[in-house]
């Protein structure tokens, strides 16, 4: 029975310590390509389907791809970010979609986030019913974009639909998804905010958990009041939360796109630039072969989406960190 | 000593504010009463904007087409099943559920299995330059959307438009690899020391050891890739065009605008098709939330 001596031994350094287990493994128990030869389908699917085209979306901006097999593809160089951001009218189009885009993660991020805030807050009390409130916030989020986008294009109906009545009964009308584009946007950033909400309650929901009664105790007793409580004990202590939940939803925002898809289609003063994309590179409403989609053009689009993602999220990042050390330390 | 003495019972009757005599404890016991109300008050209000859009969706799919027209938000007049009969026929929803629990469980089950044989070498470091593999699944998260490349990969592939190019697309999930690998890390090094001493081989090990040690993890990433593919809709509208191959994500679609205003046999439709993962919502909800919300805060 060989003991393993090298590794007790061997306690000078870590990095060392490594390199003996490895050898002693493989030497008498393992054959040493075991673990790469396994692991090297899912690697290698992982660089096909994943790294490797993200990577190539950047080389595929320069180009004139379309979505038919067998077109020789050209080098255009820039062209397609010339055109994307200060050609004609399709280039104001864009800049316009990308406004909306900021417009629609401005109002996703700050609703969801004080509303799950206001949901965790009322549901962390020894409320009763509050696993069935906690269930039905968070229903939505694993229906998935086509059913709440139906749902609520049901519960939307112009003329006699639920809301439609509602609003009747104080006087107003409204045309819903299919009014005026700023009006069908604005839905769609409620049935946005409807669906992810519980997401949001949730992560607040985990973060509060952590904290200890006693302090909320200890606080009582100094004489806190509610809001006191929520602002000198909750809040801080929640600050991991808080920045998951902001990053979160700032990056989420900025590339939602689907429930346009489903409540309204592509519709001229509501895309968005993920929706953009989309409709550049496989039609407006569904993928087909047959026709010439601007798939080069669709992946610079794609890569000037990108870029404003990671700039905003590098920001928010930053501001992030920036309170976790005032709070943390 | 008095204070605490004095504040700690109603401390206990439920988290109201402290008092420093007994008037002050019954002003704080109605406050908190008050305060009970309003929160009520604020998630019942909540609740009925979950609640409504589902109970319409349901008193629709017993309404006839023209009782729908004349009055679409009340009750129906009576309740028959002629509206699910209708959808499950004309909506072809049998072949779009067999379809879409093919994919998931095809897709999940290979990206689950190829995922641990990826994360337990990375996880105990048994090649060289596993940190850097690591983080290659980490930046993944931060680079450029794939999709373009993605079409054309499949497309000169000669897989568009079929089963196993669709399934090729779901088969990697970072996330999941980064949860399992941090598992792995709490699984005891001696294990794999003492399992290849006794001469047990290293697919076995995975097999019989880790696979059943790692349950949790492998709960949670299933949980967060299948209902990933469950509902994507982007990809099936891009990638398949024959009918037969459609998910439920994108049957419905499709039955939307081939029935448009049928809203009574779409919304039938929508609740056969969202009944089973309502079901299982409910009796795994547990799971499921920190599955979602393990993905969502990973990523």
């Amino acid at each position: 029975m060989p003991a393993p001596p090298p590794l007790i031994n061997s306690s000078e350094s870590t990095g060392r310590m490594k390199i003996v287990t490895r050898d002693y493994l493989f030497a008498r128990g393992w054959k040493s390509a075991a673990p790469i030869l396994l692991l090297l389908p899912g690697f290698g699917l992982y660089l096909l389907i994943a790294v490797g085209p993200s990577l190539a979306t950047a080389v595929y901006s320069f180009t004139d791809a379309t979505g038919i097999r067998g077109i020789a593809i050209n080098w255009l160089g820039f062209e397609n970010y010339d055109e994307f951001l200060f050609r004609g009218a399709a280039s104001r189009d864009n800049i316009a979609a990308l406004r909306r885009t900021l417009i629609f993660c401005f109002f996703v991020t700050t609703i969801q986030f004080c509303l799950g805030l206001l949901l965790a807050v009322l549901l962390n009390t020894r409320l009763r019913g509050r696993t069935i409130f906690r269930t039905i916030f968070f229903m939505p989020v694993i229906l998935g974009v086509a059913i709440q986008g139906l749902i609520w294009k049901l519960f939307l109906l112009p003329g006699g639909g639920p809301v439609a009545e509602m609003f009747s009964w104080i006087g107003w009308s409204s045309e819903f998804l299919g009014g005026q584009p700023r009006q069908a946007f604005a839905w769609v950033i409620v049935v946005q905010i409807w669906a992810n909400v519980g997401i949001t309650m949730v992560i607040f929901l985990a973060g509060m958990q952590t904290i200890p009664e006693s302090l909320y105790e200890a606080a009582r007793i100094d004489g806190a009041s509610g809001w006191q409580l929520f602002r000198n004990v909750t809040w801080p202590l929640l600050t991991p939360a808080v920045n998951t939940n902001f990053l979160l939803n700032i990056v989420g925002s900025l590339q939602a796109w689907q429930l346009f898809l489903v409540l309204i289609g592509y519709r001229p003063g509501t895309q968005v630039l993920g929706y953009l994309v989309f409709a550049e590179g496989f039609g407006q409403t569904s993928g087909s072969v047959s026709s010439a989609f601007r798939q080069g053009y669709a992946a610079a689009a794609s890569i000037a989406l990108f870029m404003l993602v990671l700039i905003i999220a590098l920001a928010a990042n930053a501001f992030v960190s920036r309170r976790e050390k005032k709070y943390l330390s | 000593m008095t204070v605490v003495s004095q504040t700690s019972p109603s401390v206990g009757a439920g988290g109201t504010e402290p008092g420093e005599g007994p008037q002050v404890d019954r002003s704080g016991r109605t406050a908190a009463r008050r305060r009970k109300i309003f929160s009520y008050a604020i998630l019942l209000a909540f609740t009925a904007l979950y609640v409504g859009p589902m109970l319409m969706l349901v008193l629709t799919s017993f309404k006839t087409l023209p009782e729908f027209f004349k009055n679409p938000t009340g009750l129906p007049e009576s309740f028959g099943f002629d509206n699910f009969v209708e959808a499950w026929e004309q909506a072809n929803i049998a072949r779009y559920l067999v379809n879409s629990v093919f994919y998931t469980a095809v897709a999940t089950a290979i990206c689950v299995f190829t995922s641990v044989l990826v994360a337990f070498p990375i996880a105990r470091g048994y090649f060289k330059g596993a940190k850097y593999v690591l983080l290659l699944y980490l930046v993944a998260l931060f680079l450029p959307p794939a999709l373009i490349p993605q079409f054309q990969l499949i497309l000169n592939l000669g897989l568009f438009n079929t089963r196993t190019g669709f399934i090729l697309l779901f088969l990697v999930n970072p996330i999941g690899l980064i949860i399992l690998v941090n598992y792995i890390k709490s699984i005891p090094r001696e294990l794999d020391e003492s399992a290849a001493v006794d001469g047990c081989g290293y697919y076995r090990f995975i097999f019989k050891i880790v696979m059943p040690l790692i349950r949790p993890a492998i709960a949670t990433v299933t949980v967060l890739h299948a209902i990933g593919i469950w509902n994507e809709l982007v990809l099936p509208t891009i990638y398949l065009t024959s009918e037969d191959l459609y998910p439920v994500t994108r049957g419905l679609i499709v039955f939307e605008g081939l029935y448009g205003s049928n809203w009574p046999a779409l919304a039938a439709a929508v609740l056969i098709l969202m009944t089973p993962m309502l079901v299982l919502f409910l009796f795994l909800q547990r799971y499921i939330i920190s599955g979602l919300t393990a993905g969502a805060v990973k990523g």
